[in-house]
Formats: C-alpha cells, sequence, structure tokens
C-alpha cells in the first residue's frame, strides 16, 4: 500500500495509477515474516518498466522463494519527484509502499545507457548515499544487472556488485548468500569476497584499474582472490528454465498490455551492430509443449487478450508456423490474439500473415538497417532488396498500406551514396506498390523512413569504431531530408545528440562515474525523454570534471586497446569479434549460426544451438 | 441472455485510475471469472459492459453500478460477485448483483461526501456558509467546448456542514447525467478562487439517484 501521505498531492501529478500499486497479482507477504527484502528498481517511468519482461520473471522467481520478498520501484516522473521532495516523502516501494532505504537489496535493471542518471536519482530520491563505499554496512546492496552490465564500469563507483548473464539463478544465489552472511555476521566486505566467486557475479571494488599515460585502460587487477575474468551466467535449458505463470497487472494502461513469452533466447544472425545478438549467445528454443503451457498459464492469470511471442527475432524460432497452429486450437475460441513483435524481412510469409490474421491493418515495420546493399553487407544484415520487395509486396497484397522502414546512419565505411541509397529503397517501395495488382484500392501507399544514428557498442564487430561526430550525422541528416522527392515518402531521424552521449557512456570507464554524479547535481535526468534532455548541461557535467566525451565516442580504437570491459566473459572472444571487424571491412558476410558455425566462442557454454548444430554435423 | 446490474465499490488505490481504466481491469476480471458472460457480436467482439455515470479521477464511489450480459438465462446471480472479486483489484470489489430495473440514462443526480481537512473547521465552515450567503459564486467549468463561468450557488447553497474534529464534511445532492453533471471539485475551485483556500478534500460519491431523488435500481 502506498504511503498515505501521498494522497495530499497525488491529483496534482499526472497520471497517479503510476504510484499506487495494487495491481491483481502483485505478491504481497508479512515483512515480518520474510529475510531478504529486495527492491526491483526499474529506472524509467512505470509504464515502461511495467512492459518489460525481465522485471516480470525475476519479480516472480524471487518471491516463489518464501523468505525472499521482491517489490517493484519505478522512477517517479519529474512532477510526482517534485512533489516528494517537497512533501519528504522517500522513494518507497509499490507492494509494501516501505520506504526503499529499507530494503536489503536494491537492485537497478539497466536497459539503457541514457537511464544511468535516473539510477543515481533513484538512490538519491530513497535516501541511500550513491557510492558504495559510502554504504559499509552489509545492508543496502545495490546491484545491478541487464545488456549494460556488460560495460558496468560508469556506474562502478555507485554499485556493489553486478550479475552478468542470465539473472534467473546467479541473482537468488546471491540473495542465498546474503541471508547466510547476516546470519553468521559477516561484514559487507566478506560478503562482496564471496560473492565474487559466485560465477556470474562481478564486485567492481575488487579491481583496481591502471590506466596508461594516453589515459587507455592499462589493466584491471583483482583483489582478494577475485577472478581475473569474470564469466556471464547461462540458463541452458529454457523449458525447465524459471518463467512466472502471473504477473501483476497493471490498473491503467502501460506500453505493452499483453502477455509477452519468451519463445527462445539469443539470435543466430550475428547482424555486426547489434550488442544483443552477442550478449546472448547461444541461441535456445524453448519447446512448443513448454511455450503452449506458460501462455495459458498467463492468460489464466492475467486476463489479457494479446500474446506477444517474444524474443530477439521470433521469425527464427524453427517450427513457429506450428507453433501458432498449436496456440490457436484454444487462443482463438478464448479470445486471445497472437502478435509478433519482430519480423525479419525475410521471415515475413503469405503463410505466416494467414496466422496472425490479428495483426492490425495500421502499418507494417520492417528493419534493412542499411539502403545499400553493400552497407547491409557490411553489417551483415543479411537481407537484400529482393526480399523487402518480395515482402512489401505480400502485405501490400495482404491489405497493408503503410510501411515503416528502420535503418540507421553514421555505419562503418558509410558514404553520402549509402545514406541516399535509404530514399531509393524507399522509393522501389512506393513503386511496388503502384506495379502490385491486388493492392488495396482507395488508399495512398505512405513509406515511412527513420534514421537513427549508430551507437557502437561493447561486445560487436564494431566496439572498436570511432562513432560518426555530431557533426558528420547532421550533415547526412541534411541530406536525408532534403532529398526527399514523392509525396508518398517520409523520413524522419532522432537524436545525434543523445546517440553522441549513448555512445560515450556505451563504451565508458569508471572516470564517467564523476560526470554521472555531476550530471544529476546540474538537474539531469530522464535523459531518454526529450523534454528532459540538455546536452548544453551535459557537456558542462564533462568539463567540470575534466573529461572529454569524444575520447569515448567518435575516437576509433586500436586493435591492441584494452577495453574497459576486456575482463568480463560473454563467451563470444575478441579475436572473433576482431575477424568479423575486419570482414565487416571487406564486405564480406558471415552465415548465420543455423547455415554454418562462426565459431564465435559461445559453443564454451556447450548449450543450445551451438551443441544441436554439431550433433547434426556429426 | 440475461441482464445484470453488477454494483461495485472503487476506492483507496482504483481512485487513481480512470474511467477507461477501470472498463479495462472489469473486463479482464469478467474474463477470468468464468462467468458466462456475452460478447458483443462484432468484428472484435468485446465483453458488453454499460457504465453508470463515470467517476471523475480521485473520486471514490460507493454504489457504482455496470450492466452485463450473462448468455445463460438461469444462471445465479448471488454466484457472480464470488467468481468476479477474486480477479479484481482489491480496491475495487462488487457487493452486488442485480436484474436492472431502471435504464442507466434515468439517473439524474448524485450525493457526494467532501471531507475537507480544516485545522479550524468551524471557521471553515463559517467562511463556506458566509460565501454562499452574498450571491452567485462565480467559478470557470471546464466542458468540451472550452471554459464558461457558472454560478455555482444553486446547487451548492443548501448543502449541509458538518465541522468535526480536523475536518468540514459537506453533503451534496448535485446533478448527475448524461445531459450534464456537476462536478463536486467545483467547490473546491470557489475557494481557492474566492477565498484563497485550498484545503486537502477527499470527495466520495455516495449513490445514484433518479430524478424523483430515490436510489437507482
Amino acid at each position: 500500500m502506498y504511503p498515505k501521505d501521498i494522497e495530499k498531492f497525488l491529483l496534482q501529478v499526472q497520471k497517479p495509477g503510476r504510484y499506487v500499486g495494487g495491481e491483481v497479482n502483485a505478491v504481497m507477504k508479512d515483512p515480518s515474516k520474510v529475510e531478504v527484502r529486495f527492491a526491483f528498481c526499474f529506472p524509467d517511468v512505470y509504464e515502461i518498466g511495467m512492459s518489460h519482461l525481465g522485471i516480470k520473471i525475476l519479480y516472480g522467481a524471487f518471491n516463489q522463494v518464501p523468505y525472499f520478498w521482491c517489490e517493484r520501484v519505478f522512477a517517479p516522473w519529474t512532477d510526482m519527484e517534485k512533489q516528494m521532495e517537497e512533501h519528504r516523502i522517500p522513494l518507497y516501494a509499490l507492494e509494501s509502499g516501505d520506504p526503499v532505504k529499507e530494503f536489503d537489496f536494491i537492485g537497478f535493471t539497466l536497459q539503457y545507457e541514457l537511464s544511468y542518471t535516473n539510477v543515481l536519482r533513484m538512490l538519491e530520491l530513497s535516501g541511500v548515499p550513491l557510492r558504495a563505499a559510502d554504504r559499509p554496512e552489509l545492508f543496502n546492496i545495490v546491484v545491478g544487472g541487464g545488456p549494460c552490465a556488460c560495460n558496468p564500469e560508469p556506474l562502478a563507483d555507485f554499485f556493489d556488485l553486478f550479475f552478468l548473464g542470465d539473472g534467473e539463478e546467479v541473482d537468488m544465489e546471491v540473495m542465498e548468500l546474503y541471508r547466510q552472511c547476516k546470519k553468521e555476521g559477516k561484514d559487507k566486505k566478506e560478503f562482496l569476497r564471496l560473492a565474487s566467486q559466485i560465477e556470474g557475479v562481478y564486485v567492481p571494488s575488487l579491481y583496481d584499474v591502471e590506466y596508461n599515460p594516453d589515459a587507455t585502460i592499462k589493466r584491471y587487477i583483482p583483489q582478494e582472490n577475485a577472478p581475473a575474468t569474470i564469466k556471464k551466467r547461462v540458463v541452458l535449458d529454457m523449458d525447465s528454465a524459471y518463467y512466472p505463470d502471473s504477473f501483476p497487472v497493471p490498473m491503467i494502461e502501460v506500453v505493452h498490455s499483453r502477455i509477452s513469452e519468451e519463445v527462445l533466447r539469443g539470435c543466430i544472425r550475428g547482424c555486426r551492430f547489434c550488442q544483443a545478438g552477442f550478449l546472448y549467445r547461444p541461441f535456445r528454443e524453448k519447446n512448443i509443449e513448454v511455450i503452449d503451457a506458460q501462455c495459458r498459464a498467463l492468460c489464466a492469470s492475467t486476463g489479457y487478450d494479446e500474446i506477444s511471442l517474444s524474443s530477439l527475432s521470433t521469425s527464427d524460432y524453427s517450427r513457429l508456423n506450428e507453433l501458432i497452429d498449436r496456440l490457436h486450437q484454444w487462443t482463438e475460441k478464448d479470445k486471445v490474439s497472437l502478435s509478433l513483435p519482430s519480423l525479419r524481412v525475410d521471415g515475413f510469409s503469405p503463410e505466416l500473415m494467414e496466422r496472425i490474421n490479428s495483426v492490425r491493418k495500421s502499418g507494417l515495420t520492417f528493419a534493412p538497417e542499411a539502403g545499400s546493399q553493400r552497407m547491409r553487407n557490411v553489417i551483415n544484415k543479411n537481407v537484400t532488396e529482393e526480399e523487402l520487395l518480395r515482402t512489401v509486396n505480400v502485405a501490400f497484397t495482404e491489405g497493408w498500406t503503410r510501411i515503416k522502414l528502420y535503418f540507421m546512419i553514421g555505419l562503418p565505411t558509410e558514404t553520402m551514396e549509402d545514406v541516399l541509397a535509404i530514399l531509393e529503397l524507399g522509393r522501389k517501395v512506393v513503386d511496388a506498390f503502384y506495379q502490385n495488382k491486388e493492392k488495396p484500392r482507395g488508399k495512398p501507399v505512405e513509406v515511412a523512413l527513420s534514421a537513427a544514428a549508430f551507437v557502437p557498442k561493447p561486445f560487436t564487430p564494431f566496439q572498436w569504431f570511432g562513432q560518426d561526430t555530431m557533426e558528420t550525422l547532421q550533415k547526412k541528416q541534411r541530406e536525408l531530408t532534403g532529398h526527399v522527392r514523392s509525396k508518398r515518402v517520409s523520413v524522419n531521424y532522432h537524436g545525434a545528440k543523445t546517440s553522441f552521449l549513448e555512445a560515450v557512456f556505451a563504451r565508458g570507464d569508471r572516470k564517467l562515474c564523476a560526470v554521472l554524479e555531476k550530471a544529476i547535481a546540474l538537474g539531469l535526468h530522464f535523459d531518454g525523454w526529450d523534454d528532459c534532455f540538455h546536452f548544453d548541461k551535459w557537456m558542462e557535467a564533462f568539463s567540470a570534471c575534466g573529461v572529454d566525451p569524444d575520447f569515448y565516442a567518435t575516437r576509433t580504437r586500436g586493435l591492441d586497446e584494452v577495453f574497459p570491459w576486456d575482463h568480463l566473459d560473454y563467451g563470444v572472444t575478441k579475436a572473433f569479434l576482431q575477424a568479423e571487424y575486419e570482414r565487416a571491412y571487406q564486405g564480406l558476410t558471415t552465415p548465420n549460426c543455423r547455415e554454418k558455425c562462426a565459431n564465435c566462442g559461445a559453443l564454451c557454454y556447450k548449450g543450445g544451438l551451438c551443441v544441436e548444430k554439431r550433433e547434426n554435423v556429426v | 441472455m440475461k441482464n445484470v446490474r453488477m454494483w461495485f465499490k472503487k476506492g483507496g488505490a482504483a481512485k487513481y485510475i480512470s474511467h477507461l481504466d477501470l472498463t479495462h481491469c472489469m473486463g479482464r476480471a469478467l474474463k477470468l471469472s468464468g462467468l458466462p458472460i456475452w460478447y458483443t457480436q462484432g468484428f472484435n467482439p468485446r465483453i458488453y459492459m454499460a457504465y453508470a455515470m463515470p467517476l471523475s479521477l480521485g473520486v471514490s464511489g460507493e454504489r457504482e453500478c455496470v450492466d452485463i450480459r450473462l448468455t445463460e438465462e438461469d444462471f445465479p446471480l448471488a454466484d457472480v460477485a464470488g467468481r468476479v472479486n477474486p480477479r479484481l483489484p482489491d480496491s475495487i470489489s462488487v457487493w452486488g448483483v442485480t436484474e436492472p430495473l431502471n435504464k442507466l440514462d434515468a439517473i439524474a443526480f448524485a450525493d457526494y461526501e467532501l471531507r475537507l481537512e480544516a485545522g479550524d473547521s468551524a471557521g471553515l465552515k463559517s467562511q463556506i456558509e458566509g460565501l454562499f450567503a452574498q450571491g452567485p459564486v462565480i467559478v470557470m467549468k471546464h466542458g468540451k467546448k472550452g471554459d464558461k463561468e457558472l454560478d455555482i450557488a444553486p446547487y451548492f447553497s443548501d448543502m449541509a456542514l458538518n465541522a468535526g474534529p480536523g475536518y468540514l464534511e459537506a453533503a451534496l445532492r448535485l446533478p448527475c447525467s448524461v445531459s450534464g453533471s456537476i462536478n463536486p471539485s467545483l467547490l473546491l475551485d470557489a475557494l481557492k478562487s474566492c477565498l484563497g483556500l485550498a484545503p486537502y478534500a477527499e470527495i466520495h460519491r455516495k449513490r445514484l439517484l433518479l430524478e424523483d431523488f430515490s436510489e437507482i435500481a
């Protein structure tokens, strides 16, 4: 239950339903009967956090254990935050309404670099000291996980430990360890030392960093017997892995008011810009029977009428048509519709469309990512123009008239010609519509081209690449918008400045901790939201700390440079990433994991497609 | 097919969700209840629900109602609440189920209770009485066609005020119908614009009434 005092001002803030909890399936426990309390913090607003799958999985997993109680915390929007500070109400958890500072663990999911200021802001609103060193007790242990934990160095001074890889098992092992340490009267130092021995746990304070005179990393020196490299944790068997049979159902509309069923983890594709594609290897599928049972359970507990079959690339599920047929045996009768959030251009077949009859005809989105074939080869997006045109023709025949295409600009080796090829592709889609004899009558075609600025990320073949400068990106954006010739084509681009900042923190090191502290002192947070993003203040924060952001964003690294994330092991080897980097510059593509193993290193986990594939080879 | 009127209350956390959100919560609960719910027969079948006058955000309600339809003519109404309630958030609960006697659009008035926080509740009481004794009380009413001035004195001057320790209670009967309603929060607007007061207030809708002031059934 929310703190009663907030009622005094709750009607003065937007969407008060964000702050009151009380949802169906929220887990309530008696605080006197639990031993470890975990505040699961999502560093963005309720509607975004409540649409996130990871929090639902871990919330369910933690709360299965009778003596753990996991509660949810979201970032209050600026209006609420102001009211809370004015009325001296510390950040609270939605289930109990208890202040976050009373929790044993304060855990953040790190999904996006531009949410780092919100992480600090949430600690500040909780009244918890930001720096780990200022929290000497075995209490208020600040932990983090999620994709950005693959280079958590910009947050290293604030966190006690990070979880690398799949969290279903390792998180609870650490909670259990904490419980034992409490019982045995051990101190925080001892707890962290023991935690660092658990696979998948990175305790940043146990590593000293040495720098070269040119400010690059010289080496990481482990202390207290901490491992030299920290391996990510992998849950290999998706069928037996924990999956929730219920989750809190928001009373207000959130971004995705539906069930997310994870059908597979990992991706076979190896697109060179895509961090998730490398972080989540190996590729692991769930069985149809397991998916079916999980979907039934979630429908029975939530009352939602839509199931999204989620993954990085759902059309790569090996038996997708069979899966959908199986689900249709009961979903149609139960008035539940299915949706596929991430369709590849080459995964869109008439057979599939017949099965997903519920997809609204309002618009279809595909991501060719680059305009020219040359560029698509560089990024290993193995999709051809012919495939795209075939796909849009299927869509037109099936009655769609609005097509949205996602692209990136600022990719390695990109020329202005490549950028303008985006418009060319848009024009060809329009032409395809007019040449299609079965197109819907009386409706004009609309092609929306969306160009995001490329951000190089750790653990990708482009981790060495210096991002295009903001000037170059803006020039490319101007060229794009300046050359639109058709009324049926629209172009939009977003954020050279936000992409720059994202690039700084994606490949940042510990020197950025001070910048983050300065940034929140300057009032910066919710940087992913246009109305809260203040680039000039960010530059002020960098210069106040004597940090050059270009060093992190636009500098091309030498192949022998030690990265701030080199001591973290995600299975994929640096040698493989380098080979892919070199192939990219030669315009050579690499087959997907199903066609041919590329020896990325993920075989070390001895599971998933890596193993299945080899069995087939033998 | 059988028309059924479910009576429910909405308070606590649910006070802070909109009417549209309420319909979604209720829809999910009905879907999960296992009741023989009737769906609309269109291209996108939906659970049929017809609500009485929506509650404003922040206003709690005690005797709210929604009409649904059951496909089984002889389904025992006594079983309905027990099936729906476990599926609703704690702050919304069905307390009665009847066969509707009046049409929903016959609703004409509603009774409200306002509880204003006031250190000197007797003082606030006389201030409010003084305000309405002097004649017209003009506030801005926000409507679909923009704002317009409204004299609320005719609606509020006969309200019953009861001063308690730390609070002042106001009992109000206001027009509440499809053709037009008077929002009880206009009293708070008047306190602010005319007296410069902004006490914290809880607003509660007690019941929905017909033209003859009898309760809708």
